[in-house]
């Protein structure tokens, strides 16, 4: 696939740009602070409508309208897919001050050809990898980054993990609450059973897919690695699943796609079942794939714990490009490739397998502060944009 | 110094509380009522200041009623071995709408929310089991919403029901009357195919 039109207004620095995108590589140019992130960060938002850099939506509206009486944002993309066009909408409207919320709620808007959509409904519709400099934080950083990244992995092209994600994180929430009004008071503790079968349902749902899609992406990834490291160190991932599910497996059939095949509920059930009372005493749910873990193992060595800074980012390299593969396989369709100044933290033979690996993709955004890092022949195969303060003009070579 | 006298402001503030009006239709409203015809503003008065007065929770269902027992509750054609448990009085009045429901009912006044802060003591669920444990039941029909509170709900209550070996049925969970296959959502379509039945 690939984006062939992108409009925003009042997105970041963007106070308007309407840009025509060729089906290839782009090359953008332009000084720090000039909006080369951004337009990246556009892209990303209509594939997962969320922003890969900050938590709240509330700062892509370009602060510049801030003090207009409604504040908005809009971003529009217009997608090439082999299964046909799409075209995809977001409006961020910041909404008058209320007593309860001074600071005035953020409405959001989906449109999905027209029509007004939930966000669920526009995952999918577009699919990105994005690739970033501190990439290798992902193999170093804390477990979350790495369940955050399975989950906006897949719900890009799994639309039913993504409502089962939903599902989990309301029973969890709702079950966290219960723990701790049953040690702060006297109450019915049969009241877990419920949250207890949901937290298994679920839960088993959403680990056994991660479990999968881990499985898929250590096949390309090790792959990948292994012509990174000349063959010299074997990369393995493994997804540890706190519910204890048993080996993965061709699973059975279940004849309604919302529930997990009987072996996987009974073994998540019976995992909740044994950490009821330290749940119980502590008030929080400690097991589900909220607490899974993945970990980056090269030659029997957790490279997350044990690895240098070299290794990390050679391995979230190789993790990078296997998502390309695992998105492409799953969907039928090549992802767009978003690259965001990630030259600069590579060496010479990690930077040119790169962009000899980008030569398979449909289309492809670089960002780049400084065009001589990259060869001249890769250079006279690109379109070059470059970016000054929020406005784009092409480069004439 | 505010523009605005006391009265005025006091009764905006009020009404912006009420679910679903802000503090602009609550504006609109109070200048309605300033220049409204003094009966009509004064019956409004009454209406709400009534409102709590002249009502009360019908010691059998807790339904709310203007006497207790409720009518139906009071009702000797209905039957009293049929006992539907919803969330809210406003879903008795929807399944009195259906003209196909003869027993009685039971008002749970919520549903389990821990996040809300609602356990089985904040809602009318002893009193139901007692009801059932007295006698006469034949069968408990637990029509909750088919949320994930309401689901909890009825789970607890089955489960809570369960020794006394009577009748628990759940509403069935299916495609809307006049709806269109293709716009149904997966989860509803899904129920649809469980619950399917012979022709």
């Amino acid at each position: 696939m690939y984006l062939k039109h992108l409009s925003l207004t009042n997105f970041r620095n963007y106070a308007r740009l309407e840009r025509d995108f060729p089906e290839r590589t782009v090359l953008v140019q332009g000084q720090n602070a000039q909006g080369k992130t951004n337009l990246l960060e556009a892209i990303y938002y209509l594939a997962t409508t969320r922003s890969p850099i900050i938590a709240s939506d509330r700062h892509l509206i370009s602060w510049g309208v801030a003090a207009e009486p409604l504040p908005y944002a809009r971003l529009v993309g217009d997608v090439e897919r082999s299964s046909g066009a799409a075209h995809l909408e977001v409006t961020l409207v910041r909404e008058p001050a209320r007593p309860e919320n001074p600071a005035g709620r953020l409405a959001r808007h989906i449109r999905l050809n027209g029509v007004e959509r939930r966000a669920i409904d526009l995952l999918g519709q577009l699919n990105v990898v994005l690739f970033l400099p501190q990439d290798s934080d992902l193999i170093a950083g804390a477990p979350a980054l790495r369940r955050r990244y399975l989950d906006v992995t897949l719900c890009q092209v799994d639309p039913a993990y993504c409502r089962h994600l939903q599902r989990y994180n309301r029973v969890l929430e709702q079950r966290n609450h219960l723990l701790r009004r049953l040690r702060e008071r006297h109450d019915d503790p049969a009241q877990l059973t419920y949250w207890d079968e949901q937290l298994a349902r679920w839960g088993a749902l959403i680990s056994r897919r991660r479990q999968r899609a881990v499985s898929d992406l250590e096949a390309a990834a090790t792959l990948i690695h292994g012509e990174l490291t000349g063959g010299s160190e074997r990369l393995a991932l493994q997804y540890e699943a706190s519910l204890a599910l048993p080996q993965l497996e061709a699973d059975p059939a279940t004849p309604e796609p919302d529930q997990p095949p009987p072996a996987l509920y009974e073994a998540a059930l019976s995992a909740i079942a044994r950490t009821r009372q330290r749940d119980l005493a502590s008030g929080v749910t400690t097991v589900g794939p909220h607490r899974d873990e993945l970990r980056f193992v090269a030659n029997g060595v957790d490279l997350g714990l044990l690895g240098s800074r070299g290794q990390q980012r050679t391995a979230a390299l190789a993790l990078k490009l296997a998502e390309v593969r695992f998105m492409a396989g799953q969907t039928g369709d090549m992802p767009i490739l978003l690259l965001d100044d990630v030259m600069s933290e590579l060496d010479r033979a990690r930077g040119q397998y790169l962009l000899a690996a980008l030569a398979g993709a449909r289309q492809v955004v670089i960002t780049t502060t400084d065009i001589e890092v990259f060869p001249r022949e890769f250079v006279r195969q690109t379109v070059r944009w470059q970016v000054r303060e929020g406005t784009i003009s092409e480069e004439r070579s | 110094m505010s523009l605005t006298p006391g009265p005025v402001g006091r009764l905006i503030e009020e009404l912006s509380r009420l679910p679903g009006i802000g503090p602009k239709t609550a504006s609109r409203l109070t200048f309605y009522m300033l220049r409204a015809p003094e009966a009509q503003v004064i019956a409004l008065a009454d209406a709400i200041r009534g409102l709590r007065a002249g009502t009360v929770l019908c010691s059998t269902c807790f339904n709310i009623a203007e006497h207790d027992p409720c009518p139906v509750c009071a009702d000797q054609e209905r039957d009293r071995g049929l006992i539907c448990v919803v969330e809210e009085p406003l879903d008795v009045l929807a399944i009195e709408r259906t003209r196909r429901f003869r027993g009685v009912y039971h008002v749970l006044h919520g549903a389990l929310s821990p996040v809300d802060g609602i356990g089985p003591d904040e809602l009318k669920m002893r009193e139901l089991v007692e009801r059932v444990r007295s006698g006469g039941v034949r069968e408990v029909l637990l029509a909750t919403n088919p949320t994930m509170e309401g689901d909890a709900t009825a789970m607890y209550l089955a489960r809570q029901l369960a020794p006394t070996g009577i009748r628990v049925t759940r509403l069935a969970m299916g495609l809307p009357v006049g709806g269109d296959l293709e716009y149904a959502d997966e989860v509803t379509l899904g129920e649809a195919l469980e619950g399917r039945r012979d022709v």
